[in-house]
């Protein structure tokens, strides 16, 4: 079982096609931010899911899931587009006890003896609790297995992720909802941090580019990529317009720099895991 | 909040705890609780006129309203009235979950009780006047079917509102159809601007707390009072439902689902604020009589990823004459929306810096003491 899904993996990473999935000119994107969990199965089944992402133009979706259920559901209906990311929670409503419970560890080793990721994540973890042995243990597999970690954490649990493993590569969800000067700080900090923009608007306030944010962004061009985060499993029916509304700002940017936020940046990330270490 | 309210507050806190040592056993705790219940009154607030309708607040064109809102032939099919979902009996709501016109609908009917309040109007604010949220369901094909030259040819034709049109306006019903419509959205604001909720039980332990009253506050029923130190406290519930009519007026996400089947759901705000943009009865187009002044908030919003699925934090005056409850009326009781917040799932909602919705993990007595406090703002006329 284990070889078939690396090598798919590897493989629909280097079959990305330049163009992408959406009409003719529309800059494609990577959507690194998307949760399939239990109450979305019903509503939106599979082959809704798939439909929703392939007209919005994403050529690419970072997914992670309560349960891991859900992303192994989209991946068997859609494996050139879905980029698996294995989430520590079994079911809805662990992510502010998981970090306490032992039993996550063997849940994630049993998952990986299983199917194959990309990442580790997306994980809640603030401060001093990134200290505690599960999420320790959870860092360790991710390095085992050369997974990146999405971590929806504050700077000072980062901090100490990256001390457990300063080789990790961590994907910081909603750039911690962190002003654009301590982004800044972070990312001179740690090269191998980055950042996802998702349910921010704050760097595009009605929709045009904040010159701080931009700044930013062009400092940083490999560092930064979009997501929509599909929390709430209605949220599945905004990634057309997250995908609309952030083509309108990406157009503001340089075409290479848009380009790199837009996906480059995301495949990046996914293929080095593809790649392993 | 000014130097003054705040001194204003703390004298009196302090008349309270000089006053009143029964008092403080059975009303009062500490005085930054006590400062966050007297910040829920006092009722009523002042109200004035709005600026964008030069018919509000006067008699004569509520009168014009008044007849227009029973009117069924304000429908295409002459079979739907304002008053069908907006049931006096009711307390203006219809008691249904979603409410049906001339076809079945998405949404609650809210009460439209103290709707002279609010800044914006429908669930999803797609209406920055109660004028324009008039005009609205007549046009709505689900709702009312109506057009713009059909209800002003009824103003117009009908003598009965043609004469309550001339005392009003004084002048004869215009002769361009939608200045006519128009005017007679503006009288149906009118009407409703009467419709105002009196004072609760609440009111008057929030009024003897203020005054150090003991009487009025050992009044006030121990279950309410437990329930309204959750609502202040633990709850935090008060930091949306803020302030004398309990309500920021805002667009927020509690968590209660938005699917309305299988590939259909309702974005709430995201569309709303798509529809105030787009309405030419917006506060920024030619028909408002606040000359752009009173625009600022319309000409400013700006719709944002987040938007997506927030709805309209209701009032809670009058709440348990509402029900069923939440935008889509899927909750039926006000023991079910206190048991949803008790259990709400956090991780379906956003997952920004401030957490204001949380499980709350109540027990049984703490939830009958929230509902008990939720019961208490129910005023004593109708
Ligand atoms: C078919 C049922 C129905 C009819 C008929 C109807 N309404 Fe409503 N009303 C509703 C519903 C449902 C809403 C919530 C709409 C939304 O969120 O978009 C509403 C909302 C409103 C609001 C906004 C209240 C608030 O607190 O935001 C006002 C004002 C209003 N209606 C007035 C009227 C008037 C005036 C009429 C007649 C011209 C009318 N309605 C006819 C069902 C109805
Ligand atoms: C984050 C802001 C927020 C907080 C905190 C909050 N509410 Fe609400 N409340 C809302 C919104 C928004 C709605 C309407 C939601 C919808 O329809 O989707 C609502 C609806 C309600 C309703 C239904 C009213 C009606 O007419 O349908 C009640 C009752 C209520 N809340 C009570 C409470 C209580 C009690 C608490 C504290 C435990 C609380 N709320 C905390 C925003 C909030
Ligand atoms: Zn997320």
């Amino acid at each position: 079982m284990g070889a078939a899904p690396r090598n798919l993996l590897a493989g629909l990473l280097l079959v990305a096609t330049p163009a992408g999935p959406g009409s003719a000119g529309e800059l494609p994107i990577v959507d690194a931010h998307i949760h399939y969990s239990a109450d979305a199965w019903e509503m939106l089944p599979p082959e809704d899911a798939v439909r929703l992402l392939r007209e919005a133009g994403i050529r690419r979706a970072f997914v992670s899931s309560s349960s891991d259920d859900g992303t192994q559901k989209l991946l068997a209906a859609a494996p050139d587009l879905i980029v698996p990311v294995l989430r520590p929670y079994r079911r809805r409503g662990e992510l502010s006890t998981w970090m306490h419970d032992p039993a996550i560890v063997a849940h994630l080793e049993d998952r990986l003896a299983r199917f194959r990721y990309a990442g580790m994540g997306e994980f809640h973890v603030y401060g001093g609790d990134a200290d505690l042995p599960v999420v320790r243990r959870m860092v360790e597999l991710a390095r085992g297995h050369g997974l990146f970690l999405h971590a929806h954490s504050d700077a000072a649990a980062v901090e100490r992720l990256f001390a457990q493993d300063p080789d990790a590569r961590i994907l910081w969800a909603h750039s911690g909802f962190d002003g654009p000067g301590n982004v800044r700080t972070m990312l001179e900090r740690h090269p191998r941090l980055w950042c996802d923009l998702a349910f921010r608007s704050d760097h595009a306030p009605g929709g045009r580019l904040d010159p701080e944010w931009r700044a930013l962004l062009e400092d940083f061009p490999d560092r930064f990529m979009l997501g929509t985060d599909t929390f709430a499993p209605e949220r599945w029916h905004s990634v057309g317009r997250h995908a609309a509304w952030s083509r309108g700002w990406l157009a503001e940017l340089a075409p290479p720099l848009a380009e790199r936020i837009a996906w480059r940046n995301a495949e990046a990330l996914a293929g080095a895991a593809g790649a392993g270490r | 909040m000014t130097g003054r309210a705040l001194a204003r507050i703390a004298a009196a806190v302090v008349a309270v705890l000089l006053s009143a040592g029964a008092a403080a056993d059975a009303g009062a705790a500490d005085p930054a609780e006590t400062a966050r219940i007297l910040r829920h009154g006092p009722w009523p607030m002042p109200w004035r006129p709005d600026p964008g309708n030069r018919l509000s607040g006067d008699a004569a064109a509520a009168a014009l309203g008044r007849a227009l809102f029973a009117d069924p032939r304000l429908s295409a099919d002459g079979s739907v009235a304002c008053a069908t979902c907006h049931r006096p009996d009711l307390h203006w709501t219809d008691g249904r979950p979603r409410s049906a016109g001339l076809a079945a609908g998405d949404r609650n009917a809210p009460s439209l009780v103290d709707v002279r309040r609010w800044r914006w109007f429908g669930w999803d604010g797609a209406s920055d006047s109660l004028w324009a949220a008039s005009l609205r369901p007549v046009l709505d094909p689900r709702e009312m079917g109506g057009s713009i030259a059909a209800l002003a040819g009824l103003v117009r034709g009908d003598p009965v509102l043609a004469g309550l049109y001339r005392q009003a306006l004084g002048r004869a019903p215009l002769a361009d159809d939608t200045a006519l419509a128009v005017d007679a959205a503006k009288a149906l604001a009118a009407f409703q601007e009467t419709l105002a909720s009196g004072r609760s039980p609440f009111d008057r332990f929030r009024d003897g707390l203020a005054a150090g009253d003991a009487d009025a506050v050992s009044a006030y029923p121990a279950d309410a009072r437990r329930g309204l130190a959750l609502f202040v406290g633990r709850g935090n519930c008060s930091v949306c439902h803020l302030g004398p009519a309990f309500t920021s007026g805002e667009f927020e996400d509690v968590g209660v689902g938005y699917f309305l089947e299988r590939g259909r759901v309702d974005p709430g705000r995201a569309d709303g604020i798509a529809r105030l943009k787009a309405s030419p009865f917006n506060r920024l187009g030619p028909w408002g009589d606040g000359g752009g002044a009173d625009a600022a908030a319309t000409r400013h919003v700006a719709s944002q990823p987040r938007d997506f699925g927030l709805f309209k934090v209701p009032s809670l005056r009058n709440v348990a004459r509402t029900a069923p409850y939440m935008h889509h009326g899927r909750l039926a009781t006000l023991e079910a929306v206190v048991r949803h917040y008790s259990e709400v799932d956090e991780e379906r909602l956003h997952p920004g810096r401030a957490r204001l919705v949380r499980p709350l993990r109540l027990s049984e007595g703490e939830a009958a003491d929230l509902v008990a406090f939720l019961r208490s703002l129910t005023s004593d006329e109708r």
